[in-house]
C-alpha cells in the first residue's frame, strides 16, 4: 500500500517497525492481565464469520424479491435484521441504530464518515480502506459524481445524488438497484452478486 | 481550526484510492482488535443499556475508553502527520499513549520489547504469550453483540422540527468534536427529528457527550461551496448533535 501522498517520506522498514510495535503492546497487553492471548483473534473472527458484508447482502436480497420488506427495511433496518436469521448481533457494536437509504432511478445515495470511519458493522462488517481514506472523505461531500467517476459509475445529471455523513450516531448504508437480467435468481444468487461498494453507493451491482 | 476537523471539499487532492481491502498490513489486524477490546472492556460499560457487569470482569483494564478517545488522539495530531499517517498508524499511535499513560505499560518497556522484536527475527515470528481469563473474552463477545446504544430518553423537548431552517453555529472544536467544520455557520434544513436522545459517552468541551437530540440535516452544496466548485442536482446529509445548531 502506497503512502497517501508522494511528497511524504516514509523509511523502508515502515511496516516492520509497526508490526513490531503492535506485537509488542499485545505481548504487554497480554503479560499484564488487560487482554487474553485470544482475545483480538477472537475480534477478528467475528468479523471473518459472523457480521460482515454477507449480512447486508441478505438484507438486499430480501429486499429486491418482496416488497412488503424492503418497506420494513427502509423504516426500521434494525427490526427487519430481527426476520432473517442471523447470528446474535445484528444491534450489537456499531449496528446499534441503522439506516439504509434506497437507490433508486432517479436517486443514487453514497455514505461517507468526514470526520473518521463511521460504519455499520452487523451489516456490512469493517470498513475499507478507500472508505477511511482522508482523500475520499474530503473529496465525496463537494464532488461526489467525480468520485464516482472514479469508481466507474456515471451517473446522468437528472439523478440527484445524495451523500449521507454520518457525524453523529446513526450508521447509515445503501440499498442498490437490483440490476436487470436477475428475474429467475434465487435469494442466495442475488446475494452473491452484491458487494460492500454497491452496498456503499460506489458501485452498480452488475449480473 | 484544526485541518482534520476540515476535510470536507478540500481542493487539489489525488485521485481516490479505490483499495477495497480493510487492512493493507497484517499488523493493523492486531491493532484494530486491542481498540475493540478496550472498547469492550470500559469501565464505562456499567452504565450502559446493555447488562454489563464490568466490574467483575477479571481484566487488569480499569479505564474509560470509547471512540471519542481515540478520535481525539488524531484529531490533536499535527496536520501534516495526521494526512502523513496512515489510518491505523495513527491507531497505533494513539492506544500504545493511552496505555502508557494510564500506567499499565512505560514507554521503555514498550521501546525495549519492540526493539528486541526488530532485533531477532525468531522472536519476532514467535507466537504472542499465552494464557488469560476467559471471562475477558466472554466480556467481548457480550459487547460485540450488545453493544453500547447511546439512545437515551429526552431531557427536553427538540427545539427544532421538521422543515425549520437552522444554522451550524461556529464553535470552537476543542480536543475533540463531532462537528464537521466545513458546516460551520452555514444553513441547513431539518429533514428528521431522531427519536429520543443521543449521548456521546466521551464529554466534549463543545458540548456533546449529555444526551440530547440528533437531528438529520439536507445542506444544499452551494450553501457551502462556491458553486463553481459544487456539481449540479446534489444534497449533502448530516447527522448533528442539537448543542451545534442556532435558530435563524
Amino acid at each position: 500500500m502506497p503512502s497517501n501522498y508522494p511528497g511524504f517520506k516514509y523509511g523502508a522498514d515502515r511496516e516492520t517497525v509497526s508490526a513490531a510495535k503492535v506485537k509488542a503492546l499485545e505481548s504487554l497487553l497480554i503479560e499484564k492481565g488487560i487482554i487474553t492471548s485470544n482475545t483480538v483473534d477472537s475480534i477478528l473472527g467475528y468479523f471473518e464469520t459472523e457480521m460482515g458484508p454477507f449480512n447486508g447482502a441478505k438484507l438486499v436480497a430480501r429486499a429486491w424479491v418482496d416488497p412488503d420488506f424492503k418497506a420494513r427495511l427502509l423504516a426500521d433496518c434494525n427490526a427487519a435484521c430481527e426476520e432473517l436469521d442471523f447470528p446474535q448481533g445484528m444491534s450489537g457494536a456499531e449496528g446499534e441504530h441503522m439506516r439504509i437509504v434506497e437507490n433508486t432511478p432517479e436517486v443514487h445515495n453514497i455514505i461517507v464518515c468526514t470526520l473518521c470511519s463511521c460504519y455499520p458493522w452487523p451489516t456490512l462488517g469493517l470498513p475499507p480502506y478507500w472508505f477511511k481514506d482522508p482523500t475520499f472523505r474530503a473529496r465525496v461531500v463537494r464532488e461526489p459524481r467525480k468520485v464516482l467517476s472514479e469508481f466507474g459509475v456515471e451517473l446522468d445529471d437528472s439523478v440527484q445524488v445524495r451523500v449521507w455523513d454520518s457525524s453523529a450516531q446513526i450508521r447509515w448504508w445503501v440499498l442498490p438497484m437490483r440490476p436487470e437480467g436477475t428475474d429467475g435468481m434465487s435469494e442466495a444468487e442475488l446475494a452473491a452478486l452484491l458487494t460492500p461498494e454497491a452496498m456503499m453507493g460506489v458501485a452498480t451491482v452488475k449480473v | 481550526m484544526k485541518l482534520q476537523h476540515n476535510l470536507g471539499g478540500l481542493e487539489g487532492l489525488d485521485p481516490i484510492n479505490t483499495e477495497t481491502q480493510v487492512f493493507v498490513e497484517p499488523w493493523e489486524q492486531r491493532i484494530f482488535g486491542i481498540h475493540t477490546a478496550m472498547m469492550a472492556l470500559s469501565n464505562h460499560l456499567g452504565d450502559s443499556l446493555p447488562d454489563y457487569a464490568i466490574e467483575e470482569v477479571p481484566t487488569e483494564f480499569k479505564s474509560f475508553w470509547t471512540w471519542g478517545h481515540l478520535r481525539m488522539g488524531a484529531e490533536g495530531m499535527h496536520p501534516f502527520d495526521y494526512f502523513r499517517l496512515r489510518y491505523y498508524e495513527k491507531w497505533l499511535g494513539g492506544i500504545s499513549g493511552f496505555f502508557i499513560s494510564e500506567g499499565y505499560i512505560t514507554q521503555e518497556e514498550l521501546d525495549a520489547r519492540t526493539a528486541e522484536l526488530l532485533e531477532d527475527s525468531e522472536k519476532a515470528a514467535a507466537p504472542l504469550p499465552s494464557g488469560g481469563a476467559a471471562e475477558i473474552d466472554a466480556q467481548v463477545l457480550k459487547y460485540l453483540q450488545e453493544g453500547d446504544s447511546p439512545l437515551r430518553e429526552l431531557p427536553t423537548p427538540p427545539k427544532f422540527s421538521v422543515g425549520d431552517r437552522v444554522r451550524v453555529k461556529n464553535v470552537s472544536p476543542g480536543d475533540h468534536s463531532r462537528l464537521p467544520g466545513h458546516l460551520k455557520g452555514h444553513l441547513a434544513e431539518v429533514v428528521l427529528v431522531y427519536e429520543g436522545a443521543f449521548t456521546y459517552f466521551f464529554p466534549t468541551e463543545d458540548g456533546i457527550g449529555v444526551p440530547m437530540p440528533v437531528y438529520s440535516l439536507a445542506f444544499k452544496n452551494e450553501e457551502i461551496w462556491p458553486e463553481s466548485l459544487t456539481e449540479p442536482n446534489s444534497l449533502y446529509y448530516n447527522d448533528i448533535f442539537e448543542v451545534y445548531l442556532e435558530a435563524v
